[in-house]
């Protein structure tokens, strides 16, 4: 006697998990140009990496004697692996299976997903196509019901919220996506979609029924709905773009939130002064600047490329976020765009600021804000978008903020939403662009001196002269003198700074890291 | 083939720049708005030309709006 026979049986179910949905099922998948769950982690992970969970978990059928006559795989694959050294989780469904809509094998490695990222504190990474529970469930038994989770068991949702203060979690969706698989998509840090994916709460034909919309997945869900609704960051050219941006977010950042992002090596000169950079803000308030390329010009790059990677950038769009690297070190980058109603704090923006910095938070990343900022925006759609809750709600984060903060006031930094740049104990640097204040005095000066200007001889003369005269007082230079900012000091001279302030902000962060945690906010 | 010019933000049109028949490199300014007391320029998105304009000064214009229509090869 030996285990040979076993063992063979090992062998031949290792074969039969990967068959997925067969032969066919996969070509048809690769005819839409979509790769295989298995590819993707393939092309994801280093080569060689991945450790497979639970590559027996199926739905087996046997004859009457017992023996095994098919398998069909769970149609989740989950495992271990590295990307550039560094350990993670990663998962996805597999389309070709039902339509990745659960298995009960797949359902129960989907779950577990969380709780082996919680458990041994690695990024997670969870690579969505397929849909929900059909109304059928999930069991196989067609005759008898299946018994429900017993009311004793953790909900599911339990893990999946728990991660995100734990470690980094990255999505992506790579087809359609819907139901609950759509929900793990956003309980992210990072989601990522193609230009053929759709996610969805339901599906068209749902939706057809409930309220006469007759609309295709793709105009239901599609990358022109998600990036601007918010619930998916970026879009990806191909799934290989997914997947780079992917590893390229996860390369900022730590294991878990007990631990500090690795700091790489700096070639970039940390004096690099750039002269575009003093006359970039044009003197004349009405020209726009590009707020990117102020960004690009002072964080890490390389001969080819600029650290700065932007995160959500069409959902209010106002404000830019995104992830760089100072001297090495892993920063959260904020600015506003000026392009966008001035920079003005949209609620779109203010939501994506308040999730930003919670975000840089819980990973301890210190913020670098590049401050032009008009105020809330004004108007009857944003009264109606309750901008002034989020915007507040954004404030009150920034200034719950326990990471080093430093600020650059390029041009404006008005009203109360400017409060929205400045964290905590900020280190402040001003430009001579600068300008501060209550109001733009563009605006301001209109309403406050109505009077007086419509009694002057030449009205918009006494205006032009009112705006100078109140321009002077927005100045960077009485700031300065009241020590109201660390420095006035020449664009050329940011970097350098910068670096400096970094240096000595991340030398003094001696506690241990642990997670954030914080109150309700308004 | 046609592209279809938009634009992300609502304002006022301050400014026509370029006139249909036009030929337009990528980021050629087509018309300059005035939004929130700035003046934000429409950029062509590709090289082209201008074959339609459906904004003239002085009209409001909201989010997402179609400003102008591209002939691109």
């Amino acid at each position: 006697m030996s285990w040979d026979a076993d063992i063979d049986e090992i062998n031949r179910r290792r074969e039969l998990a990967k068959q997925q949905g067969g032969k066919d099922a996969v070509a048809r998948h690769h005819e839409k140009g979509r790769l295989t769950i298995r590819e993707r982690i393939d092309t994801l992970l280093d080569a060689n990496s991945f450790n497979e969970v639970g590559e027996g978990a199926g739905v087996p059928e046997y004859d009457d004697n017992g023996q095994l006559t098919d398998f069909q795989p769970a149609n989740f694959v989950l495992g271990f692996g590295e990307i550039n050294g560094r350990p993670v989780i990663v998962g996805g469904e597999d389309f070709t299976l039902k339509g990745g809509s659960p298995n009960p094998a797949g359902l129960r490695k989907s779950v577990y997903a969380e709780q082996l990222a919680l458990q041994f504190k690695v990024p997670l990474i969870r690579l969505h196509e397929g849909g929900g529970g059909s109304v059928g469930g999930t069991g196989q038994e067609k005759k008898r019901r299946s018994l429900g989770e017993p009311v004793f068991s953790t909900s599911r949702f339990v893990p999946l919220a728990e991660t995100l203060g734990h470690v980094p979690v990255a999505t992506a969706a790579l087809g359609p996506v819907a139901g609950l698989p759509a929900a793990r998509l956003v309980a992210s840090h990072f989601s990522v979609m193609t230009e053929n994916a759709a996610v969805l709460i339901a599906g068209p034909q749902v939706v057809k029924r409930a309220l006469g919309h007759d609309l295709t997945k793709e105009e239901l869900g599609g990358p022109q709905v998600h990036l601007k609704s918010g619930a998916i960051d970026n879009l990806a050219k191909d799934e290989e773009d997914a997947l780079s941006q992917i590893a390229r977010f996860l390369s900022y950042l730590p294991n878990n939130a007990w631990a500090r992002a690795p700091r790489i090596t700096c070639n970039d000169p940390v004096d690099r002064c750039e002269d575009t950079l003093a006359n970039i803000v044009p003197t004349d308030r009405r020209q726009p600047f590009q707020m990117r390329k102020i960004i690009a010009h002072i964080v890490d790059h390389t001969a080819d490329a600029s650290s700065f990677f932007e995160i959500s950038r069409k959902f209010g769009p106002s404000l830019i976020t995104g992830l760089a690297r100072l001297n090495g070190h892993s920063v959260g980058v904020i600015g506003n765009d000026c392009m966008f109603y001035a920079g003005a704090m949209t609620a779109a923006a203010a939501q994506k600021l308040r999730r930003f910095v919670d975000f840089c938070n819980s990973f301890h990343l210190p913020v670098l804000s590049f401050v032009d900022e008009p105020g809330f925006m004004i108007g009857l759609d944003s009264e109606a978008a309750g901008t002034i809750r989020h915007g507040t709600a954004a404030i009150s984060a920034v200034l719950q903020s326990r990471v080093p903060w430093a600020s650059v006031q390029v041009q404006k930094a008005f009203g109360v939403a400017a409060q929205a740049h400045f964290g905590p104990a900020p280190y402040v640097l001003s430009w001579p662009s600068a300008a501060s204040g209550a109001l733009p005095v563009e605006g301001g000066v209109a309403v406050a001196f109505a009077r007086e200007i419509a009694a002057a001889p030449d009205p918009a003369a006494r205006q032009r002269e009112l705006e100078d005269m109140l321009a002077i007082s927005q100045s960077p230079f009485p700031r300065a003198e009241g020590l109201s900012v660390h420095e006035i000091i020449d664009p050329r001279e940011t970097r350098p700074k910068l670096v400096a302030w970094l240096e000595l902000a991340q030398a003094a962060q001696t506690d241990p890291p642990k997670p954030f945690m914080t109150t309700m906010r308004p | 083939m046609k592209v279809t010019v938009t634009s992300e933000i609502a304002g006022q049109v301050w400014k026509v720049v370029a006139s249909v028949g036009d030929a337009l490199a990528e980021d050629d300014v087509i018309i300059i708005l005035e939004s929130m007391k700035m003046e934000i320029p429409i950029l062509a998105p590709r090289a082209g030309k201008l074959a339609t304009l459906h904004v003239s000064e002085e009209d409001m214009i909201s989010e997402d709006q179609a400003v102008a229509e591209l002939e691109v090869p």
